[in-house]
């Protein structure tokens, strides 16, 4: 804090103790005498009342060995010195006080101000540059970073920071320690601090406060001096612990802000594969349904179109892509109603999977009632040109079959390979418009739920034998 | 005619903080005046005339919104600003601080800055 300066001047304006004065000098002289002759005059000499002139005595007015200013006259005027002296002094003591509490004030206003600013805003690395520039206001250092510490990785990220860099490992230097006990510190020697690492060594002196949240330590927040040997206070940790504990509530929450959006990115381009509420299912279940790739019991359906091409042959292409988009819609629909997931379009083929990503029990039979289901969806389509031209031929298999996210870092597709696979599209090649085929498991696991006729035997390509193949009877 | 700021709060630390705040204006012959309550600062605005008010709108006795319609409407005086002050929190209620004639508020905790600018500013130093 600055030196306070006290002007007689102002003292001397305040009309009580002008009167007061004028009152004593007067009773000075005794009753009935004339008013002795005076001039109060300040520090460098200027007359501030009374009379300029030549005078016997000059008083001191003094607070703690200051001068302030002088009162000039007989010897008695000594009495009007001490007066002002010890009126300078209350002056000096009240304007200490009211400073102080200016300084306080000044850091609630920066407070307040910081807290209006960071509710405002969500974005992390905002918000941290916010907290620092402010704590920088309140606290004078040539250095200063806010750190983020993520369990999760074990990794550290520096949010924001100025001047010279610094390190956050737990455990591990003064920063380090600071972080894992949890309790803010000074350190104004940092070179006689045996926790001190090499790079912490570049500093003279450090303050440094936690973020904390939930009471676990999430970060630091640090401003040092590199270059002036600056001694912290413990009134500067206190701002910064104040700062802290405003920072990280907001952190936090531009943390789960983050993370709120990644999940949405997730989930919007989940919702295209799967179920919304399989998507839900996903993001809650911590890892317990991955789409890492798995070998997997499931059933795979394949759907196509009879003679798509030639029949669409007469159509303009914007009608044709608007007619199986429609048409998707309304299969995808009842997908994801029979717990399926769509793996993808070809052309007009979809293929969809059932058991995968989470597991379906019952997979094959509700591979068949989504099969079902679909056939009759397409009769309630209101647009009849596609009532009566998309006739389709389905075939479903089942087994086990290695599925997940497939494909490279740019472009990956949620997909199953295996041998079933290649079954289910063969028997779809071969079912005619409005057929329902499956292979002998998917038969096995359901034939005392759905009625089946047999369809002979194929053979299907990398299999040597001959495959059983039955029609579902709906 | 020297210039005059007064000071109307009924709480000693706001009335402190902004005599700290304005303290220097003093050497540019700028008086400060302090009241407590609404009734103490209508008697001081009369006879005082200063050129800018702070004015607390929550006080005991007179508060500030009365004060200021006093002044502005009833005794109409002209040369007069008057800035209202309100608590964080409590919601000002604008329409009001217009129809009584207040020409600008601030809210507490107010920013000292902002205080000594427009102070400057108001009285034309």
């Amino acid at each position: 804090m600055s030196t306070m300066q006290i002007s007689l001047k102002r003292l001397l304006n305040k009309k009580e103790i002008a009167a007061i004065l004028q009152q004593l000098i007067t009773g000075l002289a005794g009753a009935g005498q004339s008013a002795l002759p005076f001039a109060i005059a300040d520090a460098q000499g200027t007359v501030l009342m009374g009379i300029a002139g030549e005078y016997s005595h000059h008083h001191r007015v003094e607070v703690e060995g200051q001068c302030f200013g002088w009162v000039m006259g007989s010897a008695e005027m000594s009495a009007i010195a001490s007066l002002l002296s010890f009126l300078a002094a209350k002056e000096l003591e009240k304007k200490q006080l009211a400073q102080e509490t200016l300084d306080r004030y000044k850091e609630v206003t920066l407070l307040y101000n910081l807290s209006e600013k960071m509710t405002a805003n969500l974005q992390l690395q905002a918000v941290a540059t916010l907290v620092l520039e402010e704590a920088s206001k309140l606290i004078v250092g040539n250095s200063g970073a806010v750190m983020f510490f993520d369990p999760e990785t074990a990794e550290t990220m520096q949010l924001a920071s100025f001047g010279q860099e610094f390190c956050l490992q737990p455990g591990q230097g003064i920063i380090g320690t600071i972080f894992d006990t949890g309790n803010g510190e000074i350190v104004n020697h940092v070179a006689k601090d045996v926790r001190r690492t090499p790079a912490e060594q570049g500093f003279h002196s450090l303050v440094c406060a936690p973020l904390k949240s939930h009471n676990r330590t999430i970060g630091v927040i640090i401003i040092a001096s590199s270059d002036l040997p600056i001694s912290y206070t413990a009134a500067d940790l206190k701002r910064l612990n104040a700062v802290a504990s405003q920072a990280a509530a907001a952190i936090e929450n531009a943390l789960l802000h983050e993370n709120k959006l990644r999940e949405e990115r997730i989930k919007s381009n989940l919702e295209r594969y799967v179920p919304a509420r399989l998507v839900q299912a996903i993001l809650q279940s911590n890892g317990e349904i991955s789409l890492a790739p798995v070998r997997k019991e499931i059933s795979v359906l394949f759907s196509d179109i009879r003679n798509f091409t030639s029949q669409c042959e007469e159509l303009e292409p914007e009608l044709v892509v608007g007619y199986l988009n429609e048409y998707f819609t309304h299969m995808v629909d009842v997908i994801f109603y029979h717990q399926g997931t769509v793996n993808k379009f070809v052309g007009d083929m979809i293929v969809a999977l059932f058991g995968a990503p989470s597991l379906v029990e019952n997979n094959q039979s509700c591979a068949i009632e989504a099969a079902i289901a679909m056939q009759q969806r397409i009769q309630t389509i209101p647009i009849t040109w596609i009532r009566e031209n998309f006739h389709t031929g389905i075939g479903i298999s089942s087994g086990k079959v290695i599925v997940g996210n497939i494909g490279s870092p740019q472009h990956m597709d949620y997909t199953a390979i295996g041998d079933e696979v290649n079954t289910a599209s063969r028997l779809q090649s071969i079912a005619k418009g409005g057929q329902i085929l499956v292979t002998r498991s998917v038969y096995e696991a359901t034939c005392d739920q759905f009625q089946f006729k047999d369809f002979g035997s194929i053979n299907v390509k990398g299999k040597k034998n001959a495959i059983e193949v039955f029609e579902v009877v709906y | 005619m020297s210039k005059k700021i007064l000071i109307v709060d009924d709480e000693p630390h706001i009335r402190l903080l902004l005599e700290q705040t304005l303290e220097e204006l003093e050497d540019q012959d700028v008086e400060l005046l302090t009241a407590t309550n609404g009734k103490e600062a209508l008697d001081l605005i009369q006879t005082e005339l200063p050129q800018l008010v702070f004015l607390d709108v929550m006080m005991p006795q007179m508060n500030g919104f009365d004060v200021c319609h006093t002044v502005k409407h009833e005794l109409a005086i002209a040369d007069i600003y008057i800035i209202m002050l309100t608590a964080k929190g409590q919601e000002f209620d604008k329409q009001k601080g217009m129809e009584v004639g207040a020409d600008l508020y601030m809210t507490k905790p107010f920013d000292p800055d902002e205080v000594m600018e427009k102070s400057v500013e108001v009285l034309g130093l």
